[in-house]
């Protein structure tokens, strides 16, 4: 049985055991998972926004995944500094529904579109190949990560679903 | 709500980090799917809205209003008139702080959405798009006395907001 390490809202975790998973619920947020499954490195970041708008860098808050721009660039030398290969380093990502349906202005609570656009452009921008995704759509999903095998599994209360991609 | 007297209770206010928003979802709210509606408001006043209820009352609520059963065919004018409630209820209450305070304060158009409680939660707060960590959220009830029918609402704001209201 492998120990879950779950992580809240705008957190997020690096973990250098394959016994361990990393886990979240994500809505309208993204789930960003980056791996290397040769030094056995990953990290999971709940990212709520595209960017962090002030341009403040952080320093030592616990909501470091909470932006996009700032989860990743954490993630990403977190991760070689525990003995990742930046050259080997994959992404996987789940998430970015529109909860909120309505009937006329186009763009509004379009937060989770935003999301996945922006982390794309931040893979690419990074050279980091985006292996799987789950994402778009109306519900909230159950991620997890499984750092032994590399898959993420996805599940879905209401839709009533588990998959891994 | 209605043409029924409706009483109102306040639960609780609570300054809440955002990481702990997990404090805020009871089991049976875990366990059971919410129709929703969120309206987000900007202006001298930033705020957002979600009122929720179990779906199978929300679908007493719409046939109480169209005064009918729903019918497959009827699905949408129901999303629909909870909407509406929705934004009735947002409206009222928005107006009210503006007559209280004299700030101007928009409002979005009520978004609809059916999913666990949980879902609903993470949605808003990822879309109210707060910068500072922590969110003050006030829960406060809306019973009808003689349908039962409770409708949740939860007022969200950054703290500098609630200093406004409160001065």
């Amino acid at each position: 049985m492998n120990r879950v390490i779950e992580i809240k809202m705008g957190g997020m975790e690096i973990i250098t055991d394959d016994k361990e998973e990393l886990k979240t619920f994500v809505g309208s947020c993204v789930a960003i998972c980056l791996f290397d499954l040769v030094s056995k490195v990953a990290g999971m970041a709940h990212v709520m926004l595209p960017k962090k708008s002030d341009g403040i860098r952080f320093t030592e808050r616990s909501d470091i995944g909470k932006y996009a721009d700032e989860a990743l660039s954490y993630m990403v030398n977190d991760m070689i500094l525990k003995g990742a290969n930046p050259k080997r380093i994959k992404a996987k990502m789940a998430g970015g529904a529109t909860i909120f349906a309505h009937e006329s202005e186009t763009g509004l609570f379009n937060v989770g579109p935003r999301n996945i656009t922006f982390l794309k452009q931040i893979l690419k921008e990074n050279d980091i190949p985006l292996i799987s995704e789950d994402t778009g759509e109306n519900f909230g999903r159950w991620v997890r990560f499984n750092l032994h095998s590399g898959d993420m599994i996805i599940t879905s209360n209401l839709k009533k679903f588990e998959k891994t991609i | 709500m209605l043409k029924e007297p409706v009483t109102h209770l306040l639960r609780k206010t609570q300054e809440i980090p955002i990481m702990n928003l997990d404090l805020l979802i009871s089991n049976i709210e875990e366990l059971n799917v919410m129709s929703a509606v969120y309206v987000k408001c900007d202006g001298d006043i930033r705020m957002g809205i979600l009122l929720y209820l179990p779906e199978k009352e929300s679908q007493m609520l719409a046939e109480k209003l169209l005064g009918k059963p729903i019918s497959n065919e009827l699905v949408d004018i129901a999303t629909s008139s909870i909407s509406e409630i929705g934004n009735i209820l947002t409206a009222s209450l928005i107006n009210a702080i503006s007559i209280d305070t004299g700030y101007r304060i928009c409002s979005s158009v009520p978004g609809y959405a059916i999913e666990f409680f949980r879902t609903l939660l993470e949605a808003v707060i990822s879309d109210f798009g707060n910068e500072s960590d922590k969110l003050v959220i006030s829960n406060v009830e809306l019973h009808g006395v003689t349908s039962g029918i409770c409708i949740h609402m939860l007022l969200i704001q950054d703290s500098s907001e609630i200093r406004k209201l409160v001065i």
